[in-house]
C-alpha cells in the first residue's frame, strides 16, 4: 500500500508538470462540514469532467482567504465562494465573473442562536436580551456567519459589536458556532441557516441547549465565480459550458454536498448589495 | 579502648570483571578506632570508604572528595543538610524558606569552630576552595555522628590549620575513618594505620608499632 | 571579621576570596524570579481573562472517549499525510540546519545576528499565511515556512555550542581563514553537541509540519484540526496518536546511515507543486504587502494609515500578547518545577517513566490543540492561551531538567537527602541555573506563541495577522508581522542581557 502510494506520489510529481496546463481546477470555501472534501468534491469533479470533456481536479482548502488565494493565483480557476469571498476574490482577479448561484442563495439568511441558559426567548425583532453576553461570529470572511449578521445587528442596536457583547469570538466556520454555543462557550451565536438546518435535519444538533432565537431578513449568498481568461485557455465558449454544467447539475447526491436544491444563473450585479455592506462596515476598501 | 566491630570486610573486591578497584579486602575496624587510610593516588581508598559507608549508612558522618555543596543555598542551608534526618520534612521546608532560630544558633556554633562563622549568609560560590571545605566539614559534623568518614577533609588547607581541624574533628567522633595524603598527619593522629596500593591492602598497623619509613614505601613504585 | 577566624583565613592556600558583588548567586536568582512573578502577577490584570462557566462536561467525555477509541475510515489517507509531515521535517531541518551553520559562522557580525533574530522571530504559521499568498498550498510554501524561522533558530544555537568549545583545537589553526577554521576546528569539535540539537530540532519541526496542516498543508494537522472542527474525536484521536508515535519512535525509524535515502524519499513524497507565476510574486512583494498611500507617495496619508493600525490594533493587542506570554512565562516555570522531579529516576525511582510519558506527551501535542480544548473548559478569554503555552512549556523545560537531574545523579554525594528534602535542599537549587537559563531562552518562543495564539480568537497580536488576511489586507498582515517580529528581537534581546547579567551559561538541550 505505502509503495504504492510513493509511486503514485512520484508519476504525480512527473507527469504534474505536462499536466497542468489543460487540468480545470476548483475549490469551494470550508465552510461547514469538512470532513471527507476530497471524496465528496471529487464527484463533483468527475461530473464537471464528464460534461466539459478535461481534466477536473479538486483542491481542497482551510479557510475563506486560501480560497480567493488560490483563485488569485490561478491555482483554481473556477471556486465556490460565499457572498463576500466572491466580492473580494473578483476584486482581486480582473474579469471574473459570477456565473451561478445556489438556488437557496438567492433569498440567503441567517439564524441568530442563543443557548438555552440564557433564556432569551425567539422573535420578530432582534431580541434586546442579547446585549451584554457572550457572542460569537463564524469565520471572519464569512458573509452569512458574520458580514450580514454584523450588518443587522449594528442596525438595529446602532453600536458595533464589540461595544455590544461583552465578548466577541469568531468560531471559524459555522458546524463550529452551533457546537460552541450549544456546549456554553459563548452564548449567542450567527449560523448560516442552511448549516443549521442541515444539522438539525441530521440530528447533530440538541435543540435542548442551543435554539434560533431569531432570523434576518434575505440577502444574496454564495455563487460559482470563473476566472476571465477561461475561454482563451480552455477554448471558446469553456465559460458558457461550465455554467450549463452546474445548472444542468440534477445528482441530488452531488448537490448535497454544497448543500442546494439546484443551481441558478447569477451575475456580479447581484452581489452589489453586499459589496456595500461590506464597505458600510469596513471590511472592504 | 576499642570495642566492637563497627565494619567488617572479607575478601570484599570491587569494580568491573576487568577493572577491579579492589581486590580481596579483609579487615575489620572496631567501635572507638581512629583509622587513616594512606596510600597514593588511586589505591582505591575512596572506593574502600563507600564500600564502608554503606555498611552503616545511618551511623556515619561522610565528608566526600566531592563535597555536594550546593551553591544557591546558604552556608547555614548547606551546613544544615547535615541535620535533615533528624528533623520532620515540613520543618526543614520551613527551614528553608526560615531558619527556625535554634538551628541558627547550633550551625553557627559549628562554624564558628570552624572559622566561619561570618561567612553564614554567603553561598559557597562565593567562598575559596579553603572555606567550601570547612563548610563541607561543617555538614559532617552537624551530621552528630559518632562515626566519621572523610575522604581527603583537610586537602584544601595550609597543613597547620588542616591539622587543628583533623584533631577537632576525631575529638568529635568516637570512631573515625579517614583517607588522608600525609603519612605524618597518619601517624601522628590515628591509632591504626591502613595502606592500600593497586586496590590491596599493603599493611595494617598500630600507630605505636609504625616507623615512618615503613609508611613511606608505600608510596614507592614496586 | 572575629578574632579566631582571622587567624584561620590568613593560612588558606587559595589567597583572597572571589571578587564578587555582595548578594549570593542563590539571592540573585531568587530576586530575579520574583521580580518575573511580580510582572506575571501585575500582567493578569492586563490580560484578558475571564472565567465563564460554559457547559464542557458532555465535549470532554466526547473528546475522552474518543481518544480511547482512534478510528481512521481511510488509512491510506493517514499514512500519506504522515509521509507528508515526515517529510517536510526533514528537508525543512536539513536545509535549515545548513543555513544555520553558515550563519552562525558570521555570527560575530551584527547584520547576521539581527537577521537571524528577525527571521526566528516570525512563527512558522505566520510564514506559512505569508508565502501561501504567493505560493499556494504548496510544497515550496511548507519548506519555507520551516526552514526560514529554523535557519534562525540553528545559527543562535550553532553559535551558542561554538562559544562553549575549547578554543586550544582552533587555535592551531590561527592563520587560515574564518571558513577553514569552522569546518576543521568549530564544527567537527562541537558537532557532538550539534547533531544532539538538530535531533531535537526534527522533532521540533515534525511538529511545526504537523501545524501547518492547520492552514491547509496536506500534513497530519490538516486531518487533526478537520476532525477536531468536526467534532468527530475518535478520528482526531487517530491522527494525534499516529501524531504522538510517529515523534516518540523516531530513534527506532531513524538510522542515521539512511539519511540521503531518506532525504531523497522526501522530495519524491513532497507534494505536487503548482504554477507560479512571476508576475504575481512580484506585485506581491512590490505592491501588496504596502499601504497603498505608502505606494503613491503621500508620505502623510501612509503616516496616517500607520497611526491608525497602530492605535487600533497594534496598541490592545501588544498589551495582550505581552500579558500572556509574561503570564505564561512564569506558569511554564512553576510547571516544569513541579514536574520534573516526577521524570527523574534519581528522584521518584523505578516509576520515573510515568512522569516522562507524560512530559513526552505534553511536549509532543501542539500548543494550538492544547488551548483549544482548554478554551472548552474556560471558556474564551486568555486564560486558554496561558494554560496550553504554560503546560506545553513547562512540560519541554521539565524534561530537559529531568535528564540534567538523571545524569548529574552519579556526581552526587553518597549520603544525598532522600524525598523532598532531596528536591529541596539539592536537586532543585543544582538545576536552578539551567532552569532559568532553559526559560529565558524559551521567552522569546513563548513570545511568538502567544501572537499566534490570536488565530483561536484571543485578541493577540495574531488575531490581527489573521483578520487582515481575512480581510485580504495584506499590507495590514505584512505590517503586524513586522510588529510581532521586532517584539520577539526586543525579547531576544532582553533575554540575552538578562542572562548575562544572572551569569548564566546557555543551557544544556
Amino acid at each position: 500500500m505505502m509503495l504504492r502510494s510513493v509511486f503514485a506520489a512520484a508519476a504525480g510529481l512527473l507527469m504534474s508538470a505536462a499536466a497542468v496546463a489543460e487540468t480545470f481546477t476548483f475549490t469551494a470555501i470550508p465552510d461547514a462540514d469538512e470532513s471527507r472534501l476530497n471524496a465528496r468534491f471529487g464527484k463533483v469533479a468527475d461530473y464537471l469532467s464528464e460534461q466539459l470533456g478535461v481534466d477536473v481536479k479538486y483542491i481542497p482548502v482551510k479557510s475563506y482567504p486560501a480560497a480567493i488565494t488560490a483563485f488569485r493565483n490561478d491555482q483554481v480557476q473556477l471556486a465556490w465562494f460565499g457572498g463576500l469571498s466572491g466580492v473580494q476574490a473578483r476584486a482581486l482577479v480582473e474579469g471574473s465573473e459570477a456565473i451561478a448561484q445556489g438556488y437557496e442563495d438567492q433569498f440567503f439568511k441567517t439564524y441568530i442562536i442563543a443557548n438555552t441558559s440564557t433564556e432569551i426567548e425567539a422573535s420578530d425583532e432582534l431580541p434586546e436580551d442579547i446585549k451584554g453576553k457572550t457572542f460569537t461570529f463564524g469565520s471572519k470572511g464569512s458573509t452569512s456567519g458574520r458580514l450580514m449578521p454584523e450588518f443587522f445587528i449594528r442596525e438595529a442596536f446602532n453600536a458595533s459589536p464589540d461595544e455590544l457583547f461583552s465578548r466577541v469570538g469568531f468560531s471559524g466556520d459555522h458546524s463550529r458556532t452551533i457546537s460552541q454555543v450549544q456546549s456554553g462557550v459563548y452564548q449567542v451565536g450567527a449560523v448560516n441557516y442552511s448549516v443549521w438546518d442541515t444539522e438539525v435535519e441530521e440530528g447533530k444538533i440538541d435543540t435542548d441547549k442551543v435554539k434560533v432565537i431569531w432570523t434576518t431578513p434575505t440577502y444574496p449568498d454564495y455563487q460559482w465565480t470563473i476566472r476571465g481568461d477561461v475561454d482563451a485557455r480552455y477554448g471558446e465558449g469553456f465559460k458558457e459550458k461550465v455554467r450549463t454544467a452546474l445548472l444542468d447539475m440534477k445528482d441530488e447526491d452531488l448537490l448535497a454536498s454544497f448543500p442546494r436544491k439546484s443551481f441558478v444563473p447569477a451575475s456580479n450585479d447581484d452581489y452589489a448589495p453586499i459589496e456595500r455592506t461590506g464597505k458600510a462596515i469596513g471590511l472592504l476598501d | 579502648m576499642p570495642g566492637q566491630a563497627m565494619f567488617q570486610l572479607t575478601g570484599a573486591s570491587f569494580g568491573h570483571d576487568d577493572q577491579l578497584v579492589l581486590h580481596d579486602i579483609s579487615l575489620e575496624i572496631r567501635d572507638g578506632e581512629k583509622v587513616a587510610l594512606v596510600g597514593p593516588s588511586g589505591a582505591g581508598k575512596s572506593t574502600l570508604l563507600s564500600l564502608l559507608w554503606k555498611q552503616q549508612p545511618d551511623a556515619v558522618a561522610l565528608c566526600p572528595q566531592e563535597s555536594g555543596l550546593v551553591d544557591l543555598l546558604s552556608t547555614y542551608q548547606n551546613i544544615y543538610m547535615g541535620g535533615l534526618s533528624r528533623f520532620s520534612t515540613l520543618y526543614n521546608l520551613i527551614n528553608l524558606i526560615r531558619p527556625w532560630a535554634a538551628r541558627r544558633e547550633e550551625v553557627a556554633r559549628v562554624a564558628r569552630t570552624l572559622g566561619i562563622e561570618e561567612k553564614l549568609w554567603n553561598s559557597p560560590d562565593q567562598l575559596s576552595g579553603g572555606q567550601r571545605q570547612r563548610v563541607a566539614l561543617g555538614r559532617a559534623l552537624y551530621r552528630n555522628k559518632s562515626v566519621f568518614m572523610g575522604d581527603e577533609p583537610v586537602s584544601s588547607l595550609d597543613p597547620e590549620q588542616g591539622e587543628q581541624l583533623l584533631i577537632h574533628v576525631l575529638q568529635q567522633h568516637t570512631t573515625a575513618i579517614v583517607a588522608i595524603h600525609s603519612p605524618e598527619l597518619a601517624a601522628k593522629h590515628f591509632d591504626r594505620i591502613i595502606a592500600l596500593k593497586d586496590g590491596r591492602i599493603f599493611g595494617d598497623w598500630q600507630a605505636a608499632e609504625l616507623d615512618l619509613s615503613t609508611l613511606e614505601t608505600v608510596y614507592q613504585d614496586a | 571579621m572575629g578574632g579566631k577566624s582571622v587567624s584561620l583565613a590568613k593560612g588558606e592556600k587559595s589567597k583572597g576570596e572571589k571578587p564578587k558583588g555582595k548578594k549570593s548567586t542563590g539571592a540573585r536568582f531568587r530576586d530575579l524570579s520574583l521580580w518575573f512573578v511580580l510582572v506575571a502577577i501585575v500582567s493578569l490584570f492586563f490580560a484578558d481573562i475571564f472565567l465563564y462557566q460554559p457547559d464542557p462536561w458532555e465535549e470532554f467525555t466526547r473528546i475522552g472517549w474518543g481518544m480511547v477509541t482512534p478510528f481512521w475510515p481511510d488509512a491510506n489517507e493517514l499514512l500519506m499525510s504522515a509521509l507528508y509531515t515526515v517529510s517536510f521535517a526533514l528537508l525543512g531541518v536539513a536545509v535549515s540546519a545548513a543555513l544555520g551553520v553558515l550563519l552562525a559562522i558570521w555570527f560575530h557580525w551584527r547584520v547576521v545576528r539581527v537577521f537571524s533574530a528577525v527571521i526566528r522571530s516570525v512563527h512558522e504559521i505566520f510564514w506559512g499565511l505569508l508565502f501561501m499568498q504567493v505560493f499556494g498550498l504548496s510544497a515550496l510554501t511548507g519548506l519555507l515556512a520551516i526552514i526560514i524561522p529554523f535557519a534562525g533558530i540553528f545559527a543562535k544555537v550553532f553559535s551558542d555550542v561554538f562559544h562553549q568549545q575549547s578554543s586550544a583545537t582552533v587555535d592551531t589553526l590561527a592563520g587560515s581563514s574564518r571558513l577553514s577554521r569552522f569546518f576543521y576546528g568549530w564544527i567537527p569539535q562541537a558537532w557532538p553537541a550539534m547533531r544532539s540539537y538538530i535531533r531535537y530540532r526534527f522533532e521540533c519541526a515534525l511538529r511545526s509540519s504537523a501545524i501547518l496542516g492547520f492552514i491547509g498543508l496536506p500534513t497530519l494537522g490538516f486531518h487533526l484540526e478537520t476532525a477536531f472542527r468536526q467534532g468527530d474525536y475518535s478520528e482526531a484521536a487517530a491522527v494525534f496518536w499516529v501524531f504522538l508515535l510517529l515523534i516518540g519512535t523516531v530513534r527506532f525509524w531513524f538510522y542515521k546511515k539512511l539519511l540521503p535515502a531518506y532525504l531523497l524519499g522526501a522530495v519524491f513524497m513532497l507534494p505536487e507543486m503548482p504554477p507560479v507565476n512571476a508576475s504575481f510574486v512580484w506585485q506581491f512583494f512590490t505592491q501588496d504587502l504596502w499601504p497603498s498611500p505608502l505606494l503613491n507617495g503621500d508620505l502623510p496619508g501612509a503616516m496616517s494609515w500607520y497611526g491608525n493600525v497602530l492605535a487600533d490594533e497594534v496598541g490592545p493587542a501588544l498589551i495582550q500578547t505581552i500579558a500572556i506570554t509574561q503570564a505564561a512565562l512564569v506558569l511554564s516555570g512553576v510547571m516544569a518545577l513541579a514536574w520534573y522531579p516526577f521524570a527523574s529516576r534519581w528522584l521518584v525511582g523505578r516509576y520515573y517513566w510515568v512522569g516522562r510519558f507524560k512530559l513526552l506527551v505534553l511536549r509532543s501535542v501542539p500548543e494550538l490543540m492544547l488551548a483549544y480544548l482548554f478554551m472548552l473548559l474556560f471558556g474564551p478569554s486568555a486564560l486558554p492561551a496561558i494554560f496550553a503555552l504554560a503546560l506545553h512549556n513547562g512540560g519541554l523545560i521539565a524534561f530537559l531538567l529531568a535528564n540534567h537531574s538523571q545524569d548529574a545523579s552519579s556526581q552526587q554525594r553518597l549520603d544525598s537527602p532522600s524525598g523532598l528534602a532531596r528536591y529541596f535542599y539539592q536537586d532543585l537549587p543544582q538545576r536552578y541555573p539551567a532552569f532559568l537559563a532553559l526559560l529565558f531562552y524559551r521567552w522569546e518562543v513563548i513570545m511568538r506563541e502567544s501572537a499566534m495564539m490570536g488565530v483561536l480568537g484571543i485578541a493577540t497580536l495574531g488575531f490581527y495577522v489573521d483578520s487582515a488576511f481575512e480581510e485580504i489586507r495584506f499590507d495590514k498582515a505584512f505590517f503586524l508581522i513586522l510588529v510581532a517580529a521586532a517584539l520577539n528581537v526586543i525579547v531576544d534581546s532582553l533575554s540575552r542581557r538578562l542572562r548575562r547579567a544572572a551569569g548564566l551559561k546557555t543551557p544544556r538541550m
